[in-house]
C-alpha cells in the first residue's frame, strides 16, 4: 500500500521534498495556495552568490516532480486527527487521508510600510528588495530612471524588536550585496551605499562577493542604521543615518532607496498550523521537536516541517532541509507507522 | 462621689460634673507618651522641611499663606482632599466612603470632644495640666447629672455616637478590604511594612476600644443610641461588675501605640498631607527627590495603592514593584539601588499623579531622582549655535503659522504630509520650521533627568522661533507641545497643538470636513491629555467627520500606549504587553479606526496591531491629521 503524504506549500522546499518522496514511492499530494508553484523563488531574478538564474533553478525543481499530485489555488479547509493519520479537506472539495503531513509553508516578506520612517508607500523613490527583483526581471519600474545615487537599507523588519522581528533574516545581507552589484552593473555611474548594522553573510563564496562589491564595484558600506527619510521638493530623498565607524551623523541625498525587507512567518502557513495545532514559538515560526537531533519533526507525530517554516533559511539550506525531511518522513512511514499494534509505544519512544 | 452629686444637683444642677477632681488617671500615660513623641517629631520635621526649601521658595510659601486666592485653595483642598477624599469618591464611591468615614469621622470626634469640654468643663481646656488628654478621654472624667440633661447635651451625645458609628463603619470596610480588595474596586493593594501593620492594627482597634470604654461608662457619663444599648448589654452579661478601667487603659494604649509608630508608618500622611497641600498650592516644585518639598510630598503619600491599578506597567504582576507607591517607600528608606531602578523604569504617563488622592507628583520625583545620577559622558552641543531661523521677519510678511514637526513626526511622515495638506486646504500660510531637520525640543532630555542638556536645546529652538517673527506655533507632537508651552516662555507666541488649531479652523469654517459613516475611537496621548489638559478639541473636531465611540479608559484615565520615551529601561516585550492592553481598551466598542494625536502613539499602536496575530482584519490606526485630511478630500 502506498502511503499518502500531504505537503503544504509549493515553494522550493515543497517541490524538493515532493520529488524526493515521490521517488521513494509514496503517494505525494502537494497543495499550493497561489496560482503558480515556486513561491518566492518564482519572483526572483538571479541568485547569490554566483548569480545563476532563479527561473532556471525553479525549472529544474519543477522538472523533478513528475507524478506528484499538485493542486494550485488550493488551501486547507479543515483537518481531523484520526488514530494515526490526518483527514484533510481541501478547498477544492477533495479529501485527503494523509499518513504524514509536511509543512513547507515558507515565509512572508516583511511589510516595509510598517517602518514608516523609511517612507515606503509614502515617498515615490522608496522600494523593496522584491520590487527591485521584479525590475530586474521585466526591466521596468517608474521609480528607476537612471538613478545617480542609490542606497540599500539592511535589516528592515529583521533584528528589530520594536517591529516584533527579533531574529536575523539571514539572506538579506547577501541579497543586498548581490543587488548592489547588479545595480552598479546596470548603472555604472551611480554611487551605491549600503547601510548595515552588522554584515551577516557567512556561506561559501559570500565573502568573495562582498570583497568584489567593495573592490571592483566601489560600493560603500556604512555601518549604522538609517534613522529617517524625508522627501525633497524634487522627489529625491534625504536620508539621515549615523556612521558608527566615524561616530558621526550622516545626511545623504539619494535618488533611490531600496529596503531589504526581512522574513516573517507566513500568515497563511500559521493558519494551517492552527488547524493542525502545531505549536508556534514566540518569534512566530513553528517549533520543531526539542533536541538537536530531532531534525524536521514537529512536536506532533506524523507532522514534519521544512524550509523557512521553521525560521529564515537560504535557498541551499531550504533544499537540504527538504531532503532531510523526506528521509524522516520515509523513516516514520516505513518504521513507526507500519507497526499498527505498537504505534503508540513507538511514537513515544522514537518520535 | 454620690453625696457630692446630690449636693450639686440640689444647687445649680449643672448637666455635667467633673467626676474626678484631679482630672487625671494613670491610664492616660500611654496616650500622652505617644502623642508627645509624635508632636515633637512632626514639629522638628516641619521645621526641617521649611529650612531645606530654598530661600526664595520659603518666601513664596509665607506669602501664599496670606494671599486670599491660595487661602481659598488651601481650605478647599484641606476639606476636599484630607477630610472628604473627594477624588476617591469620584472614582470609587465605596472606597471614598471608607476613607472619608475614618478621616472625617475621626476629625469630628476630636472636634466635638473639644467643643464639649469647652462648653461643659471649660477649665480643663487652655493652659492646664490636663488639656492634652482631657478632651480625648472626656467621657471617663465626667459624671452626667441624669435629671438635668438639656437638649444641648443630648445633641452632643447623639453626635458623638453618630460619628463613632460612622468611623466604625469605615473601619469595618477597611478590615473587609484587607481581605477582599476587589469588592472596593481595587485589584491590587499595597504590601504593608512592619510599622504599617502595627499602626494599622492599632488604628483598627482604637475605635472598637473607644466604643467599649465609652459604653462601660455610659451609665455614668451619658451616651446615646449606640453606647447606651451596648451598656445595657454589658450589664446583662456582666451584671454590675464592669471592666471600666481595663477598657480605658486599652483605649489609651491603642492610641499611644498608634501615635508612637505613626512617624514610621504610612499614616504619617494624615498630617503631612496638610503641609504638602500648603506647599503645593504655593506652587513650590521639588528640585531634589528627597529634600525640602519632596520630603513633605513623600510623607504625604498614604500608601493607599490607587497608583498600583493606575500604572500601565502593572498589566504584568512582576512590574508591581515599580509602582509609585513603592518608589516613595524606598525614597523614605533611602534604598539607593532600588530607587534608581524604579525611577528609570517609569513611562512618565502621569496617570498615578492624576489619580493620586493626595496629588503626589511621583513622576516629577522620579525625574528629580534621574537628575541626581551622575552622567559622566560629555555631549557636544556646539552644533546648536549654527541653527538658523527658517524665516526672518520683515514687516508684514510673517506667515500665519509656524509648523514645528519635531523628531517623532519626522519618523511618521504621513503626519507631516497630512498636516501640510490640511494647511493648504484651509489656505493657511505657514512656514515649516524643521523641514530639513530640527533640534530636539528638550522634553525627552528632561524626562531622562538631563535638565542642563534640555536647557541648551530649548535656548537654540527659542532663538529660532523668536527670530522668525511668527505669532502662532503649531505642533504635531504632544511631547514637543508640552515643553514648548511650559518651559519655553515664548512671549507673544500662541503655542497650540494641531488638534486645537484644526478644531479652530473647522469652527471658523475655513476647513470643511465631510461627515463619514465610520466609527472612530480617540486615544488620549499622555502628554496631551494628562500632560496639557487637551481633551475636548480633538474630540470636537473628530465628531465633525465621524461617529466617536468610547474606549474603556478615556480622558485622564487613558492608558499609555507603551511606546513612551519616558522609560529608560523598560523591555520591548513589556512594552508590547502594555500596548496590547491599551489597544484592547480602545477596541471595546469595535471602532473602524483608532485615532490618536501623537506620532509615538501612532507608531506604537500601528506596530502592536500589525504584530497581533489573533485579529483577522486588523483595525487601522490613523493620526488625527490623517483623519482630518482624509475627510476633506483631495
Amino acid at each position: 500500500m502506498k502511503n499518502n503524504v500531504l505537503i503544504v506549500g509549493g515553494g522550493p522546499a515543497g517541490l524538493e521534498a515532493s520529488s524526493q518522496l515521490q521517488r521513494l514511492g509514496y503517494n505525494v499530494i502537494l497543495i499550493e495556495r497561489s496560482a503558480a508553484l515556486g513561491g518566492h523563488l518564482a519572483k526572483w531574478d538571479r541568485l547569490f552568490p554566483s548569480g545563476v538564474s532563479a527561473q532556471d533553478a525553479l525549472k529544474t525543481l519543477l522538472g523533478r516532480i513528475e507524478g506528484v499530485k499538485c493542486f494550485t489555488d488550493t488551501e486547507v479547509q479543515s483537518i481531523n486527527r484520526l488514530d494515526k493519520s490526518y483527514n484533510v479537506i481541501l478547498s477544492n472539495g477533495i479529501t485527503v487521508l494523509a499518513d504524514a503531513v509536511l509543512m513547507t509553508t515558507g515565509f512572508d516578506l516583511f511589510e516595509a510600510s510598517r517602518k514608516e520612517e523609511y517612507g515606503y508607500g509614502i515617498y515615490n523613490q522608496v522600494m523593496t528588495n522584491a520590487d527591485l527583483e521584479a525590475y530586474f526581471r521585466n526591466h521596468s519600474d517608474k521609480r528607476i530612471d537612471n538613478p545617480r545615487r542609490i542606497g540599500f537599507v539592511h535589516c528592515v523588519g529583521s533584528r528589530d524588536e520594536k517591529a516584533g522581528c527579533r531574529s536575523c533574516s539571514k539572506v538579506c545581507c547577501a541579497t543586498a550585496v548581490k543587488q548592489a552589484i547588479e545595480m552598479k552593473q546596470a548603472f555604472p555611474e551611480a554611487d551605491v551605499f549600503c547601510f548595515y548594522m552588522d554584515l551577516r553573510l557567512f556561506g561559501r563564496h559570500y565573502e568573495d562577493m562582498y570583497l568584489k562589491a567593495q573592490k571592483d564595484y566601489g560600493i560603500r558600506f556604512i555601518r549604522g542604521r538609517v534613522a529617517e527619510v524625508a522627501e525633497n521638493a524634487d522627489g529625491s530623498l534625504q536620508v539621515k543615518a549615523e556612521d558608527t565607524v566615524a561616530s558621526k551623523p550622516l545626511k545623504v541625498s539619494l535618488d533611490l532607496l531600496v529596503l531589504m525587507a526581512g522574513m516573517r512567518p507566513s500568515v497563511s502557513g500559521r493558519r494551517v498550523g492552527e488547524l493542525l495545532e502545531v505549536p508556534v514559538e514566540e518569534d512566530g515560526y513553528f517549533s520543531v521537536r526539542e533536541g538537536i537531533v530531532s531534525g524536521q519533526r514537529s512536536p506532533l507525530p506524523g507532522i514534519f516541517l521544512a524550509g523557512a517554516a521553521t525560521g529564515p533559511k537560504t535557498l541551499p539550506d531550504t533544499l537540504a532541509d527538504a531532503r532531510a525531511a523526506a528521509v524522516l518522513v520515509d523513516d516514520y512511514l516505513s518504521g513507526i507507522f507500519t507497526e499498527a499494534k505498537h504505534y503508540k509505544n513507538l511514537v513515544r519512544e522514537l518520535w | 462621689m454620690i453625696p457630692m452629686s446630690f449636693i450639686l444637683a440640689a444647687q445649680a444642677a449643672p448637666e455635667v460634673i467633673d467626676r474626678i477632681p484631679s482630672g487625671y488617671n494613670h491610664f492616660v500615660i500611654p496616650f500622652c507618651v505617644g502623642i508627645v513623641f509624635f508632636l515633637i517629631w512632626i514639629t522638628v520635621g516641619c521645621i526641617r522641611i521649611l529650612l531645606n526649601i530654598p530661600h526664595s521658595d520659603r518666601l513664596r510659601f509665607w506669602k501664599s499663606l496670606v494671599s486670599p486666592v491660595t487661602i481659598y485653595k488651601n481650605l478647599r483642598d484641606l476639606f476636599c482632599d484630607c477630610l472628604f477624599h473627594v477624588k476617591i469618591w469620584k472614582r470609587k464611591p465605596l472606597l471614598g466612603y471608607m476613607h472619608s468615614a475614618i478621616a472625617f469621622g475621626w476629625f469630628m470626634l476630636i472636634l466635638l470632644g473639644h467643643i464639649e469640654v469647652a462648653l461643659f468643663v471649660p477649665k480643663r481646656l487652655g493652659i492646664s495640666r490636663s488639656a492634652l488628654f482631657y478632651p480625648i478621654f472626656y467621657r471617663f472624667f465626667v459624671w452626667m447629672n441624669p435629671g438635668h440633661t438639656t437638649l444641648r447635651g443630648w445633641v452632643f451625645f447623639f453626635l458623638m455616637d453618630f460619628f463613632l458609628l460612622y468611623v466604625l463603619s469605615g473601619i469595618a470596610l477597611a478590615v473587609f478590604k484587607r481581605f477582599r480588595s476587589l469588592a472596593l474596586g481595587m485589584k491590587h493593594t499595597t504590601k504593608p511594612s512592619l510599622a504599617d501593620r502595627v499602626a494599622l492594627y492599632s488604628l483598627w482597634l482604637i475605635f472598637p476600644m473607644r466604643l467599649l470604654a465609652e459604653s462601660f461608662t455610659a451609665d455614668l457619663s451619658g451616651g446615646s443610641f449606640l453606647t447606651i444599648p451596648v451598656n445595657h448589654l454589658w450589664h446583662l452579661i456582666f451584671g454590675d461588675k464592669l471592666w471600666i478601667m481595663p477598657s480605658w487603659w486599652c483605649y489609651s494604649i491603642c492610641l499611644g501605640l498608634f501615635f508612637a509608630v505613626m512617624p514610621f508608618s504610612r499614616y504619617m500622611h494624615i498630617l503631612t498631607e496638610v503641609l504638602w497641600i500648603l506647599l503645593r498650592n504655593a506652587g513650590i516644585k521639588p528640585n531634589h527627590p528627597r529634600k525640602g518639598v519632596a520630603e513633605a510630598e513623600i510623607y504625604a503619600c498614604s500608601s493607599c495603592g490607587l497608583c498600583l491599578d493606575a500604572c500601565p506597567m502593572n498589566v504584568q504582576k512582576k512590574n508591581l514593584k515599580y509602582s509609585s507607591v513603592y518608589f516613595i517607600r524606598f525614597l523614605r528608606r533611602h534604598n539607593e539601588r532600588k530607587i534608581n531602578d524604579i525611577a528609570d523604569k517609569c513611562l512618565m504617563c502621569d496617570k498615578c499623579h492624576a489619580l493620586c488622592p493626595v496629588g503626589v507628583d511621583a513622576p516629577a520625583l522620579r525625574r528629580a531622582q534621574r537628575a541626581t545620577v551622575n552622567e559622566s559622558i560629555a555631549y557636544d552641543y556646539s552644533y546648536l549655535g549654527s541653527a538658523v531661523p527658517v524665516h526672518t521677519a520683515t514687516e508684514g510678511n510673517a506667515p500665519e503659522v509656524m509648523y514645528f514637526a519635531g523628531c517623532m513626526s519626522h519618523l511618521t511622515p504621513r503626519i507631516i504630509k497630512s498636516v501640510e495638506k490640511v494647511f493648504n486646504a484651509a489656505g493657511v500660510s505657514y512656514v515649516f520650521a524643521d523641514e530639513g531637520g530640527g533640534i530636539c525640543c528638550g522634553r525627552p532630555l528632561m524626562l531622562a533627568g538631563r535638565n542642563d542638556a534640555a536647557a541648551k536645546t530649548i535656548a537654540a529652538n527659542k532663538k529660532m522661533i523668536e527670530e522668525s517673527g511668527c505669532r502662532t506655533l503649531v505642533l504635531s507632537c504632544p511631547i514637543c507641545f508640552k515643553i514648548f508651552k511650559e518651559e519655553y516662555g515664548l512671549k507673544g507666541v500662541n503655542v497650540v497643538h494641531y488638534t486645537q488649531y484644526f478644531n479652530e479652523l473647522i469652527a471658523s469654517g475655513r476647513l470643511k470636513p465631510s461627515m463619514g459613516r465610520e466609527r472612530l475611537v480617540y486615544h488620549d496621548p499622555c502628554e496631551l491629555g494628562r500632560g496639557c489638559n487637551v481633551y475636548y478639541e480633538p474630540r470636537a473636531a473628530l465628531s465633525q467627520l465621524a461617529t466617536l465611540v468610547k474606549a474603556s479608559k478615556e480622558y485622564d484615565e487613558s492608558l499609555c500606549c507603551g511606546g513612551s520615551l519616558g522609560s529608560l529601561t523598560l523591555d520591548t516585550r513589556d512594552r508590547a504587553k502594555i500596548s496590547e492592553t491599551a489597544v484592547s481598551s480602545l477596541m471595546v466598542n469595535n471602532p473602524d479606526k483608532i485615532v490618536t494625536a501623537c506620532p509615538l502613539c501612532l507608531k506604537t499602536f500601528s506596530e502592536s496591531v500589525a504584530n497581533s496575530t489573533h485579529q483577522v482584519s486588523p483595525v487601522r490606526v490613523v493620526d488625527f491629521a490623517e483623519a482630518i485630511s482624509e475627510s476633506i478630500g483631495n
